[in-house]
């Protein structure tokens, strides 16, 4: 075995970024759940899932209707996609978590995993359960390094991955520290009762955190469909586990934890792959969310006091 | 008044049944359960199997069926997962069937054959390659199909004698069939004298291969081989392209088929397949692809004429050893050939075939094959 070579490290690290950017994306969704209504949605890996979907279907239609644009194409995809899970993350709160605000926390959670099948097996049936594939939107990119050695590729894709990503995680962060409903969302998070009683329509809030979840997962499943260009209606289940495991690393509750966690996770899926073998990539990515639990039981970034009820 | 609302419920479930069933449907059928993946992300290869196998009971029905009876295909889905087969195993038990032709994936036949074994029924399957199935001593297990110890060193000789790569990976799927291919192509290139400089499981359903890829590019590889089914071998291939890495690649017939170019697209032009040699080509068959083609099926793809093989074989047995029991028939397949549209058929004690040929195909962009050897 050849031995380290810096150029593949950096290498390693742009695939790292890349693949954690999603992860982050979807962990947010988990992470902004639970620090308001302290509660896992496990329906939000299907909301991931419809949202690649939608990402391929109206790619492909736009690609029929002539539109050659790749700016042109992502923007009305980003909405359209972003348009229609946000309302199914809504519908998600409103029929499986609203009319079981008040009981026991297993139970939510119970309707949620519900939802989750129900989402999975609907897609089967509308959309088949085989794999469906698109050709690659965007391709090429900027090769480093020396001409007979080993050249770092950055693709043109990665680059938007990355640069989506940011801007996605910027908005949100600006959304939640300067708007009025941002503040309203804090406010839940501190304490829902007390917020209720100063006059935040906390229903409305708690919606509004689905929505924001259910669009980051917009965003990271077009990306994916972009990205990989294959996806099926299982897609989900992985996606969501790994973007949990991301959120929990960083802190669950924590916004920008669940954007850390989801590098970190990436990176180290990334590195294990490189430098042991594939097969332990998940290995490495659990041992390291164990290693990092029992140093920190609340994550990297998670906040030590709080305890929800 | 217990016992007459029993009859009473009992005949009218008989009027249901039958109602279902359409009356016209009275007389007795010979079943044979036809058992693989329908839904899944290789539903593809069991439509493959399923389409031979429906026409061989179509065309052996039209011929007046099998000693005054008709042939009728039960159709299962087993979605390539061992714990899925296993139920279907069950059902095949509780409906009385005798006879199975599948399943199709190697790490759900393995599971079921044991069972097929001990309830006695007949199991032919058309496309499972993994050696182990018939290595355990069965008397009611056959196939159609080569083995992973014909085709690996198939691809292992071609890689060693017409390739010879400097440096070779081999990456699997760490699944029963992928992983067992890939030993078989290791263990013959070693032999002759190639050591591989990486070799390596990914996990099923990964979609992500960049950290490996990169590894590849590396080190230098300049040839692949990849044991397991086409949804990870097109992203690898399609995702080797993207960074600039351009080594061949190769894998066995669980990636041959047209979908590897829709997830691949043009990345998929140039790599190398093993697969049965197609029987659609043979002269002997033109009536059979004729009948095919009428209905726009394909006879060509690997699993329609092994499929088509494995129903006749059943069939022929029954008329031949003049008995519809399971244990009889293996004992009447076992001592006689059957000719079949994949040629003259014998099978060796173990139920595997005597004689097969896997051949190497290079695939196109636009999912057509031509043979290299």
């Amino acid at each position: 075995m050849p031995g380290f070579s810096p150029l593949e490290f950096v290498q390693q690290i742009i695939n790292g970024l890349t693949l954690g950017s999603i992860y982050a994306l979807i962990a947010i969704g988990y992470t902004m759940v639970y620090g308001i209504i302290g509660m896992i949605n496990f329906a939000h890996g299907e909301i991931y899932m419809i949202g690649a979907y939608v990402g391929l279907l109206v790619i492909t239609a736009l690609g029929l209707f002539g539109m050659d644009s790749i700016t042109a194409i992502l923007l009305v995809t980003l909405a359209i996609g972003i348009l229609v899970t946000s309302a199914y993350g809504w519908t998600v709160e409103r029929l499986a978590y609203r009319p079981l605000r008040g009981s026991p926390r297993l139970v939510p959670l119970i309707s949620a995993i519900g939802v989750s099948i129900f989402l999975q097996n609907y897609v089967q049936i509308g959309q088949g359960a085989r794999d469906v594939s698109m050709q690659p939107l965007l391709s090429g990119g900027w090769q480093f390094g020396p001409a007979n050695g080993f050249q770092v590729y950055l693709s043109y894709m990665q680059v938007l991955i990355a640069v989506v990503t940011v801007a996605f995680m910027a908005g949100l962060s600006l959304f939640i520290a300067r708007s009025r409903m941002g503040r309203a969302c804090r406010a839940c998070s501190e304490d829902r009762g007390m917020a209720n009683l100063l006059g935040i329509d906390t229903n409305r809030v708690i919606a509004l955190t689905f929505v924001l979840g259910a669009a980051l997962a917009a965003v990271a499943g077009i990306l994916v469909s972009l990205y990989i260009g294959k996806i099926n209606p299982t897609i989900g289940f992985i996606a969501g586990l790994k973007a949990f495991t991301a959120a929990v690393l960083g802190g669950i509750g924590s916004i920008p934890g669940a954007m850390l966690g989801g590098i970190v996770l990436g990176l180290a899926e990334s590195f294990a792959s490189a430098y042991l073998k594939t097969e332990y990539k998940d290995v490495v990515a659990f041992v390291l969310l164990i290693l990092v639990l029992l140093v920190r039981p609340t994550g990297l970034l998670g906040r030590p006091d709080v305890e929800k009820v | 008044m217990k016992i007459f609302n029993r009859n009473v419920l009992s005949a009218a479930v008989g009027a249901i049944i039958l109602g279902l069933s359409g009356l016209a449907q009275a007389e007795e059928t010979i079943k044979i359960a036809v058992a693989g993946p329908i839904t899944g992300d290789v539903a593809q290869y069991g439509d493959m199997q399923m389409t031979g196998a429906k026409m061989a009971v179509e065309q052996l029905n039209a011929k007046g069926g099998v000693n005054g009876k008709k042939l009728e295909a039960v159709l299962l889905d087993d979605q390539c997962k061992p714990e899925q087969a296993v139920n279907v195993a069950g059902q095949i038990i509780n409906q009385k069937i005798k006879y199975v032709v599948g399943h199709l994936c190697s790490g759900a036949t393995i599971p079921v054959a044991k069972t097929y074994e001990e309830e006695g029924i007949l199991m032919i399957t058309p496309a499972a390659t993994n050696p182990t199935i018939t290595q355990q001593g069965y008397k009611m297990v056959f196939r159609t199909i080569g083995t992973d110890d014909q085709q690996g060193p198939t691809a292992g000789r071609y890689i060693a004698t017409q390739i010879k790569p400097k440096k070779l990976a081999i990456i699997h799927d760490s699944q029963t069939y992928g992983k067992g291919i890939a030993e078989e192509v290791r263990k013959t290139v070693e032999a002759a004298g190639i050591k591989p400089v990486l070799f390596e499981g990914i996990n099923k359903g990964q979609t992500d291969f960049s950290a490996l890829i990169t590894k590849m590019k590396k080190d230098g590889v300049d040839f692949v081989y990849y044991g397991g089914y086409h949804p990870e071998l097109g992203l690898l291939l399609r995702q080797s392209q993207d960074q600039g890495f351009h080594a061949k690649y190769m894998g066995p017939e669980g990636v041959g088929n047209k979908d590897i170019s829709a997830i691949a697209g043009p990345a998929s032009e140039g790599l190398l397949v093993t697969l049965p040699a197609d029987f659609s080509a043979d002269p002997a068959n033109a009536a059979l692809v004729k009948a095919f083609k009428d209905q726009n099926l394909d006879p060509s793809t690997p699993f329609a004429m092994p499929a088509y093989a494995a129903v006749q074989v059943i069939a022929d047995a029954i008329k031949g050893a003049k008995t519809e029991d399971p244990v009889k028939l293996a004992d009447y397949i076992h001592k006689n050939s059957f000719q079949t549209p994949i040629g003259k058929v014998a099978f060796k004690s173990n139920g595997d075939l005597k004689e097969f040929e896997f051949v190497v195909f290079k695939w196109h962009a636009d999912a057509t094959k031509t043979p290299v050897k």
